[in-house]
Formats: structure tokens, sequence, C-alpha cells
């Protein structure tokens, strides 16, 4: 299966995420087409100063996707996600911020012939893919490590339409569905601080806290997440906590391991809290 | 806190007061506060609210009061992380969000912010940088802000050392292949959009 990709800024440099989504996606036969010379897509950053520019950022990425000609934009990021999601919906609505959107873009040879749909890659693995390639596959000692699935805020709201808002389920599904054993906890859509978590180290701590405090409390051994922000705030972020820390694995990689794949090539390796102990369960 | 027996320390000239008000009830779902019930659901939810001068719902009460002065100059909008808690939750439907949004902006552009937040410098140099190179590269982001802040740097030294032992610190910018597609796309849309 062919989807166009949008990586995101922070993708690359992530710990292990771009290394575990290829290779992922090679042994299931999932192609991602990177959308070529994309541009970020402004985050919650743009928006918060200048909206009309904000629009633009996203407008130009839809516009790579009419031109490579993909009917959906795959990507890996919450915050990307709903920055894209969000613009969908405002031109969808509005036919003539479009057309002045359009209007802008034709100096680059670009415009908006399809406004493509916005998935985030779980959706992809989830709905598209067939269980039947995920399990049966996993090495034994999988279903020995316990997960706790956590969404973060972007993914499932503002509009709660991709999963319920406060109790979302369809991480904890493919977890499972990849054998692991998974933890049941109220912490799934709590924030982490965001793009806060930076400059406010210390009034987001206790989020991040809250959150490892709760997962454990619930008996998980990894807290696994699906944005490249949330991932490095639960990893970062226990750096003054007391009590041995979590390891924060992205889904792709729990997806890897569970596909026999070696914890190297999946980018295991750059966690700053290690997942070695854990790793040793699986034969 | 709301008290109606002492004078508002920053308030306006009213017909300033009800311009800002105005506009703001004229960005998309702003109107939406008119229909506010006060239920607080909104302060509730939100993760930051003990930064916070007025929480969501109270903010919302001054902005129907026409403090809007007080309302812009609050650090509340600057800490919204856009965790969509509230507006997710509002029994109104009311795009909180959106809303906070809409105030950084009215903000920005009236050149007022809330003494010593960080965040308004950072969202500008993060504009800067995408402007400049189409892309956003983590490290030269946080080192670009520890030039600001040198000593909130020094508490992040922890987080930085792991990055560069994990080989997760960039030491050049990622680019688009031509960023001058972007910073002509962005400037161009002051001469054609409003
Ligand atoms: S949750 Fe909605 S109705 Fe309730 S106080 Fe907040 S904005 Fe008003
Ligand atoms: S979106 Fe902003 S105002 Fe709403 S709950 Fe989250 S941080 Fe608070």
């Amino acid at each position: 299966m062919k989807y166009g990709f949008y990586p995101g800024c922070s993708y690359k440099s992530e710990a292990g995420y771009k290394e575990s989504v290829e290779a992922v996606c090679r042994a299931i036969g999932v192609e991602l087409r990177e959308l070529p010379d994309w541009n970020c897509c402004g985050a919650t950053s743009m928006i918060s100063m200048d909206a009309e520019n904000a629009h633009l950022l996203t407008a130009r990425i839809f516009a790579l996707a009419s031109k490579y000609g993909f009917d959906a934009v795959v990507t890996t990021c919450n915050a990307c996600y709903t920055a894209l999601r969000k613009t969908r919906k405002i031109l969808k609505a509005d036919a003539g911020l479009l057309a002045v959107i359009n209007h802008q873009l034709v100096a680059e040879g670009l415009g908006i012939t399809l406004l493509p749909k916005v998935r985030h890659l779980l959706e992809v693995f989830y709905q598209d893919i067939d269980a039947a390639a995920w399990t049966g596959k996993s090495p034994a000692g999988i279903g020995d490590i316990a997960v706790a699935a956590y969404y973060g805020c972007q993914l499932t709201r503002p509009w709660g339409d991709v999963d319920h808002p406060e109790r979302p389920q369809m991480l904890d599904e493919f977890i499972k569905r990849l054998g692991y054993t998974v933890v049941d906890h109220s912490a799934r859509t709590l924030c982490c601080g965001a793009s806060h978590f930076f400059p406010y180290q210390d009034q987001c701590r206790p989020l991040v806290d809250k959150i490892i405090a709760e997962v454990r409390r619930k008996g998980a051994q990894v807290v696994t997440t699906l944005c490249p922000l949330c991932q490095l705030n639960l990893d970062a972020g226990q750096e003054t906590r007391k009590g041995p820390p979590m390891p924060v694995p992205y889904f792709t990689q729990l997806a890897g391991l569970a596909l026999g794949l070696s914890p190297v090539a999946l980018g295991l390796d750059k966690l700053l809290n290690p997942i070695d102990t854990l790793l040793r369960k699986i034969r | 806190m709301l008290n109606n027996n002492i004078e508002k320390p920053s308030a306006g000239s009213p017909q300033r007061e009800l311009q800002w008000q105005q506009r703001l009830y004229e960005t998309p779902g702003g109107r939406e506060i008119l229909g506010c019930i006060q239920c607080g659901t909104c302060s509730a939810s939100c993760p930051l609210t003990d930064q916070m001068d007025h929480a969501p719902r109270e903010l919302f009460a001054l902005v129907r009061d026409g403090a809007m002065e007080e309302v812009l100059r609050s650090n509340t909008p600057w800490f919204c992380v856009s965790c969509y808690q509230c507006m997710v939750r509002c029994p109104r439907e009311i795009p909180v969000t959106d809303i906070m949004y809409a105030l950084k902006r009215m903000a920005a552009e009236a050149g007022i912010f809330p003494k010593g937040h960080k965040m308004p410098g950072l969202y500008k140099i993060f504009n800067q940088d995408v402007a400049r190179y189409g892309k956003i590269t983590g490290s030269i982001l946080m080192g670009r802000y520890g030039l600001r802040h040198p000593v909130d740097m020094a508490s992040k030294m922890g987080t930085g050392l792991g990055l560069l032992k994990t080989r997760r610190f960039d030491f050049t910018p990622q680019k688009m292949v031509d960023p001058r597609k972007i910073a002509a796309l962005l400037k161009r849309k002051r001469t054609h959009i409003k």
C-alpha cells in the first residue's frame, strides 16, 4: 500500500522514530512516499502569532499532495496531525479562503485540487493493515511486557472524532494485537506540557510526573507514545524523578520488536531511559 | 481574581476596550463566548491553570465585562498549551483553544505581552526559523532560545547531553531544497489576504 507521507520537522532526529517507522513499514509492505520538499506545518507556534501564515504553511502541504497525486497525507506527529486537520476543516468550509490561498500558491506552480485526508500512521497500521499481519509473529516473551498506551492531547482532540477524546482505544487495541500485555490507566490523554515543557520545565514536570506515576501504579513497565513531542517530554521529563526510570518507546518500536526486528534497527538505543532490561525478556 | 470593588489595574480607554472586544467577537468562534454559562469545566480541565493569571472561565467573564486590556495583558493565553481538553469538554461547544490563539494574535498585534513570559519570544524565533529554512530543527531552536535565556539553559544541560549521547543533536539546521519559496509565500499573503 502506498501513502503520501508528511514526516514533519521532529521526525528525523527523534529517538528512533524514523528508524522504526521505516523498518516496520518495510516489514509489512507499507510504502510511505515522502512529499518532496515539504515545509513545517507551523505547529502551535505560527497560529499563535499569524493565522494567515499558519494556513498558508499547511495549505502548501496539501498542495504538494495534490501535485503528487495523493488523496491522503500520513503523519507521525500529533501536532502536525492537528495543525493539518484544523486547516483542512477551515478550507473545506470556506471556498473563498481556499481560492485566495490557491492564488498565493500559484507562484510556485502549486494549487490544491483535492483536500487530502489527514491520517496518523497509527490509523494506517490499525485500520488498513490486516490484523493477521501483526499477530502470530511475536517472539516469546513479548506477552510478559506490560505496556501503557499514551495518546497525548492532539490525536483525539479537539473534535473527538478519531477516537474517544478521554478514553481512546485504538493504540491499546493495536498494542494488544502485537501480543503485549496492555494495562488500563487514566492518563491516556493527559497533557505532557507540549511545547511549554522546554521553557517551563519546572511548571510542566508535574504533568509528566502525574502520567508516569499513574501508569506505574497500574503496573506498566513501559509507556508508549505516538508523537515526538510527547516522547521527548515523557523521556527527558523523568530526569529528576525518584524511582526507576520508565522507558518511553514509540508504538512503531514496539511493533518492530513484535515483528522480530532487532532493537538496534529500531533505534531503541536512542531512548534516554534505557529499555535494555526489558529487552532481555524477549527471546 | 475578579473583584469589582477595586479599580482594575490595567483598564484601557473604554472605547479601545470595546473595539478589542468587537474584534474578538468577529474572529471565528469568538462570539460563542456570549453563550458561555460560566460552568468552569474549562478551568477544571486545564493543565496549567495554576500558572495562569486568570483561568479560562474567568478570562471569558473579563472579556464579557469588556476588560480587554486586562485580558490581553494576562499570561493565560500564553500558558495555553493547546491540549484542547477544555474545547472537547465545554458543554456549550465553545472553541476555547481557538479563542486563546486569537487573543495571542491580538496581543501580539497590539504589542502587549505579559511581562517576562517566555512563549512570545519562543514563538518568534520558531516562526523566524520557519520563514528562513522552511523547517524547524529542535536543537537549533533550543540553542537560539538558550542565547536569550542563559540561566534557564543551564538547567537543561542534562537533557542536552542526553540528546548528544543518543546522537539526536543536530548541529546544522534542516532546510527545504529552496527555502526562499516559503519566505516568498509567507510574505505574499500581506498583499492578498485581508
Ligand atoms: S467550559 Fe465552556 S461554558 Fe463552561 S465556563 Fe468554560 S467556556 Fe464557559
Ligand atoms: S487548550 Fe489551553 S486553555 Fe484549554 S485546557 Fe488546554 S491549556 Fe487550558
